[in-house]
């Protein structure tokens, strides 16, 4: 049942997953690399689509989900601990986007401090989404595409005239210490190139899959690196102060001056991109925990697991900042173990099972 | 999971996400919420280590809109200060519409960001609001009465509005602008340099901003008052370093800034009268390059306009009207001469003070990052500026 088209797989890397790196890594990402952002992303999204590349490498020679692939060479048993650690990796994953989020939402779109209430529906959001399974991750592939095509671009509209692209010159004037450093800062934001192994098997590969969802990928990843460079343009030096780009860089045009922040409508949307691109992780957690337990009600898990993370959410509340810098200075290695690493080995995974071995009489 | 409990998940998620977007659980009540239109600041006449926070709160009202300036004598920030209007009032005060920030000229003494720094923290205030310097104390210039009726900050808003740097007259700064160039490098900067100019009484004595000190009220000012905002202070390290006049600020915008329309004034001889023409001119092209040459830094400013007689001080022709649109050749000439003097004078004044008007240090690192830490210091002295004006008429 937890099928997806390849088509929404490429509209999730064009579309749901690039809205995760426009909320709080531009301005982190300037503290390090300054004018030199874009060489330091760009670093991170060559990694990532080499990884992708391998991994839909992998999708063309065989048909077997990850957990069968771990199964045919390690057996079950390894398969289910490597999957429960899997699941872990990504539950840790989803907290730094979730409490971002969380940030984003009640220090820009609320006036006054809000109720840590405020953001406790997306629990309810997620929750649903982890009970309907990997199908979901399609179909909200397929709505949020024309969704970000029009706010992306109308936010981008708005704020390109304020920019000045000169900004970004000298280029290397970072030093290659700042360009490496946003890129192994950055590394929390780039995780996505583990998900098309948890969907291996879930999509059927079609010819020229592999170009078409490069492709996509390249095209969200196009999109990510000209948000960066809008955004430099604007702030230039003072773009580490300006932690939430997306709710800012629109709002200086003067059409405003009579109409209000219009722009608001186009950073809601893309809030609302942002929480689909919120649940893809935690969805896909589910997935390996019901992978591990398939008779458990799927109910039961996705409830403990939003749970969990709404715990957390009110643990870190006051100390998002703390939580940020643990995962820059400390996650690198554990990111780099299950999203590069991992999906790079997947490819020597035995594709068929091993055959029972014959006693000698 | 059967239907019912999608069904029941999918509306208790759409309510609470409406409730998430709404903020209905986060509203304080609009009646205890003070609508802060402007801030002003001074240095505190009590205590000269303190500042002296004065909030414009616009009140609704169905017939005008009103204000009410509640000013705090002493604070030791500014954050301090508005946080005392909570406390004095026991309105909470909302920066979110909060437009302009007007210093008191004795701020600028010293780095103002000592105050704005405030405002670059708060995630409340848009940093796209207005800031300007006003020659003597702001909390006086906010409580001046404006002719139109008008909130005060309304009305200086409008003085420095983009339309008023369209036409060259105000060099207009917001916040964002101002911080990145304190921040750059250069450490410069510039902030109109407002001035209250008292006018005619009004004929019935009543003036829509009144002045009230800490709630208690001190009688509004009886006259109207008009705000000039042609003057530019500028600024290096933070601090007032000079000053531009109109005719410098005029020129500075013609070469510099987003003014495409402006008009000039331009006196000429002939036969041993002194004609002063009034010029309407129309920017067509402008471009500013910095190239190292020989090893000395050359600023070329190329400006192009089309120029347009708007008025003469003498009498005109029948004939000389009619043709108002061809501009004799000798009063293009002086219109050119007049502003590439002006432009010298600018650039004179930035060589003195340090404050990098034009962005010439950003030109030189971004253009000539090699040759940047051998310059940098001494650019402003150093540098040659070449004047490529023309402007032309219709023929």
């Amino acid at each position: 049942m937890d099928k997806l088209k390849l088509r929404q797989i490429c509209f999730l890397f064009a579309a749901v997953l690039p809205v995760s790196k426009l909320i709080i890594y531009p301005s982190t990402l300037s503290y390090y690399a300054k004018n030199d952002l874009l060489l330091a992303a760009a670093v991170n999204f060559l990694l990532e689509g080499g990884v992708i590349a391998l991994v839909l490498l992998l999708a063309r020679r065989t048909q077997c989900t990850l957990f069968e692939l771990l199964s045919n060479t390690f057996g079950k048993t390894a398969a289910k601990a490597v999957y429960l650690l899997l699941a872990a990796f990504l539950f840790f994953s989803a907290l730094l986007p979730v409490l971002e989020h969380k940030t984003f939402v009640t220090q820009v779109l609320y006036e006054n401090v809000p109720s840590l209430l405020s953001f406790a529906p997306f629990f309810a959001v997620s929750c649903f989404a982890c009970v309907k399974g990997l199908k979901t991750i399609g179909r909200i592939a397929d709505v949020a595409l024309p969704l970000f095509c029009l706010a992306f671009t109308v936010l981008l509209l708005l704020a390109l005239p304020q920019a000045d692209f000169g900004a970004l010159l000298p280029v290397g004037a970072a030093g290659g210490r700042g360009i490496f450093n946003g890129s192994l800062f950055g590394l929390p934001w780039f995780t996505e190139c583990l998900y098309p192994l948890l969907l291996l098997g879930h999509f059927r590969y079609e010819k020229g899959g592999t170009w078409k969802t490069l492709l996509s990928f390249a095209a969200g990843a196009g999109a990510v690196l000209l948000f960066l460079a809008v955004f430099y343009g604007i702030f230039e030096d003072l773009s580490v102060l300006t932690q939430y780009p997306l709710a800012h860089i629109a709002k200086y045009t003067t059409v405003f001056t009579t109409l209000g922040r219009v722009d608001l409508f186009f950073v809601f949307a893309m809030t609302l991109l942002a929480v689909f691109c919120l649940c893809t992780p935690l969805q896909l957690c589910m997935h390996c925990v019901r992978t591990v337990f398939p008779n458990l009600q799927p109910v039961l898990p996705a409830a403990a697991l939003n749970a969990a993370m709404l715990a957390l959410t009110i643990v870190f509340h006051y100390s998002f900042n703390a939580v940020q810098t643990f995962y820059m200075i400390y996650a690198a290695p554990i990111v780099f173990a299950f999203c590069y690493l991992l999906p790079a080995l997947a490819l020597l995974l035995r594709k068929t099972p091993r055959k029972k071995e014959v006693p000698h009489e | 999971m059967n239907k019912v409990w999608t069904w029941i998940f999918l509306l208790a998620a759409g309510a609470l996400t409406l409730l998430f977007f709404s903020n209905d659980f986060g509203l304080i009540d609009i009646q205890k919420t003070a609508v802060v239109a402007a801030i002003g600041i001074d240095v505190s006449e009590e205590e000269p280590d303190k500042w002296s926070v004065t909030a414009q709160i616009a009140v609704p009202d169905a017939s005008a809109a009103k204000a009410s300036n509640v000013s705090i004598p002493a604070a030791e920030t500014v954050g301090a200060g508005i946080a005392e209007v909570n406390r004095k009032t026991g309105w909470y005060p909302t920066l979110v519409h909060c437009r302009l920030i007007l210093l008191g000229d004795g701020v600028a003494e010293e780095d103002v960001f000592r105050v704005l720094g405030y405002f670059l923290r708060s995630e409340f205030v848009e940093d796209s609001c207005l800031v300007a310097v006003c020659e003597g104390r702001a909390q006086e210039a906010l409580a001046a009465a404006s002719p139109i009726g008008e909130l005060t900050a309304t009305a200086i808003a409008k003085v420095l509005s983009s339309e008023a740097q369209k036409t060259g007259l105000v060099c207009v700064t917001d916040l964002r602008t101002f911080a990145k160039g304190y921040y750059s490098p250069a450490k410069s900067g510039y902030l109109p340099y407002l001035s209250l100019k008292k006018e005619a009484e009004n004929e019935n004595g009543q003036a829509a901003g009144g002045g009230k000190e800490e709630g208690k009220g001190t009688g509004g000012a009886q006259g109207e008052d008009v705000f000039d905002a042609s003057r530019t202070m500028l600024f290096y390290e933070g601090k007032r370093a000079a000053v531009l006049d109109a005719a410098e600020t005029l020129a500075f915008n013609l070469a510099e800034a987003s003014t495409d329309l402006a008009f000039g004034q331009v006196e000429t001889k002939q036969n041993g009268e002194t004609t002063v023409y009034g010029l309407k001119m129309k920017i067509t092209g402008k471009k500013r390059s910095l190239a190292l040459q020989e090893g000395v830094p050359v600023c070329t400013f190329r400006i192009r306009a089309n120029a347009q007689i708007a008025d003469e001080n003498g009498r005109a022709a029948l004939e000389e009207i009619a043709k108002k649109a061809i501009v004799p050749e000798e009063v293009l000439r002086a219109a050119e001469e007049t502003f590439a003097n002006k432009l010298r004078a600018v650039l004179a004044k930035t060589a003195e003070s340090g404050c990098d008007l034009f962005g010439l240090e950003q030109a030189l690192r971004r253009g000539f990052p090699k040759e940047y830490d051998a310059h940098k210091e001494t650019l402003l002295r150093d540098m040659l500026p070449v004047f490529d004006i023309r402007f032309s008429t219709l023929h």
